[in-house]
């Protein structure tokens, strides 16, 4: 009996866990995806969408204007140089866009969600500023797990009641899309 | 006449320059031989490059090219490698795929060497070796390693600043003889612009539909292991990008910079309908931290200096304390473009190129080019 109490225990921690990495609900389409930074990783969350078929259109420089329609607007955070360059836009403007752009979304009763794919090379002080707002302003999370190495994700999650899902590689973030969508 | 002993010093230095001259000569016109490629018997035909641009006939930058056609129509592939003769990994999966590849549908096509009047020589005070040699399925093959540039000889002199056609960026005077700074290259420019624009012109003609160009960096540039996209296919990039991750080699997806031209992921996609795809791998002979620069560097890729920055956590990417052997590079390339490939048919299945005889990853890098080099 003793032993059956600990199993019971167990599976309803390991459960806990599970439902703690899941969204409260399910997120909707459309989705708008936009850069937080301008990272090429935008292109590979719509790629990511795009194989699990979830309805979604990639604006890594995305305005208020664009949100209109959309019922989800998932953040990519990452900053690169070259794509701030390729946009022509600055680091300071970068911020002031997406600062607005989730603004607008709050109002507009559009959930948001965050995917950062990027590992290593999208952290560090040039992406962090970008990587806390997009996390703190996001409902659910998915990280790939290299890019979290010193739980500073993990650590916005839990201060912020967060669900986060780490996955191992990019293509592994395509199970916790598709999960967190309404067919 | 007796000579006096100043004549005969004089003599034995003429003469002993004239030895060293004519050893030197020698060794020089060794890099006029060419390399042999023995292609596969899905070859269907050869060609010139110059079959595009007609001034390029017996000039040093001619090379050849080599066609793969299916019985089916589909799309057209551009392979190229040895745009910078100095970084050989591209060169040698031009080549592995050359003496492979069947196509059943659409077409390949390979230009191994695209530089070549850089294999005509070696990149002064680099120290580096003109030929390295790789075992192959009936004996050694040796095959020469060149210059980053075109020769002086093809070209000269060089500008102090280097003025892109038609941009008018400015780049550093040595950039001039620079074939990936040259496109979308024009009929009447430098002999290195005339060489891009047989290139840009073959894309044309042949309605190619994906091109590749297959370059290295050294290990502290940070674009090592990077897919650099055009824009308009950044998609199929991400796609690729996520298949390789799925075979456990990871890449950097990086869009063309809209600002920085000459260069063949931004021209080839601006100039041409082709979907422009440029890949870079990892190599220690370019490195300025490297040290004996032979042709065991070239093959094996082992350097001990940056085994040690390693270990002292001074280096921005991953590099292999065990080397970066050249099969390994090559096969980089080779499981790039095949899943660059499955990716673009899976976008545009109206399209496809269908094609057998790729090595995969795991088989060039357990096997060597030994089983894939005929």
């Amino acid at each position: 009996m003793r032993h059956l109490l600990t199993a019971f225990a167990f599976l309803l921690v390991l459960g806990t866990v599970i439902v703690s990495a899941q969204p409260a609900t399910l997120f909707e389409q459309p989705v708008l995806i936009t850069s937080a930074g301008q990272s090429a990783d935008v292109t590979m969350a719509g790629m990511i969408c795009k194989r699990v078929k979830v309805e979604a259109k990639a604006a890594p420089t995305a305005t208020e204007a664009d949100l209109k329609g959309f019922k989800t607007l998932m953040i990519v955070p990452g900053f690169s140089s070259k794509g701030l360059g390729a946009a022509g836009t600055s680091r300071e403007q970068e911020m002031d866009r997406i600062r607005k752009v989730i603004d607008a979304a709050k109002k507009n009763k559009m959930r948001i969600m965050m995917v950062h794919i990027g590992g290593k090379a999208r952290r560090g002080a040039q992406s962090d500023d970008f990587n806390e707002l997009a996390m703190v302003s996001s409902e659910y999370a998915i990280v790939v797990k290299a890019g979290d190495e010193d739980g500073f994700f993990a650590a916005i999650a839990k201060k912020h009641n967060i669900p986060l899902e780490a996955v191992d590689r990019i293509p592994d973030a395509q199970k916790p899309v598709e999960a967190a969508f309404a067919k | 006449m007796k000579l006096e002993k100043h004549h005969k010093s004089a003599l034995a230095a003429l003469a002993a320059a004239a030895l060293l001259g004519t050893f030197a000569t020698i060794e020089f016109l060794k890099m006029h031989q060419p390399d042999e490629i023995r292609p596969s018997e899905g070859l269907t035909r050869t060609g010139m490059l110059s079959d595009y641009f007609d001034w390029l006939k017996g000039t040093n930058g001619d090379t050849p090219v080599y066609y793969y056609e299916g019985e089916e129509p589909g799309a057209t592939v551009l392979i190229l490698g040895g745009t910078h003769p100095n970084e050989p990994s591209g060169a040698m999966a031009a080549f592995v795929i050359a003496e492979n590849l069947s196509v059943r549908q659409g077409r390949v096509i390979v230009i191994p060497q695209a530089c070549m009047s850089g294999y005509y020589h070696t990149h002064p005070l680099e120290g580096q070796p003109q030929f390295f040699t790789v075992e192959g399925r009936n004996g050694p093959r040796r095959f020469r390693l060149g210059s980053r540039a075109g020769s002086s000889l093809d070209q000269w002199p060089d500008p102090m600043v280097y003025l892109h056609h038609p941009s008018g960026q400015r780049l550093s005077g040595s950039e001039t003889r620079n074939l990936n700074r040259a496109y979308p290259g024009r009929p009447d420019g430098t002999f290195t612009e005339r060489v891009a624009h047989a290139i840009v012109e073959l894309i044309k003609r042949e309605q190619v539909t994906v091109a590749f160009d297959l370059h290295e960096a050294a290990p502290e540039i940070p674009i090592i292991n990077a897919i650099v996209v055009h824009e308009k296919n950044q998609d199929i990039g991400a796609g690729a990008l996520l298949n390789l991750e799925m075979e456990g080699l990871q890449y950097a997806l990086e869009i063309s910079p809209r600002n920085f031209r000459g260069l063949s992921h931004r021209e080839w996609g601006d100039a041409t309908d082709a979907y422009a795809f440029l890949m870079e791998t990892c190599n220690p002979i370019q490195g300025r931290l490297r040290g004996v620069t032979d042709e065991e560097l070239v093959v094996e890729g082992v350097d001990k200096n940056y085994k040690t920055a390693l270990e002292l956590g001074r280096m921005r990417i991953t590099y292999d304390p065990e080397g970066e052997p050249l099969d390994r590079r090559a096969a980089r390339h080779i499981e790039a473009i095949h899943q660059v490939l499955n990716t673009y048919n899976e976008l545009h299945p109206e399209l496809p190129v269908v094609y057998e005889g790729f090595p995969t990853y795991v088989d060039l890098t357990e096997k060597g080019f030994k089983e894939f080099l005929n």
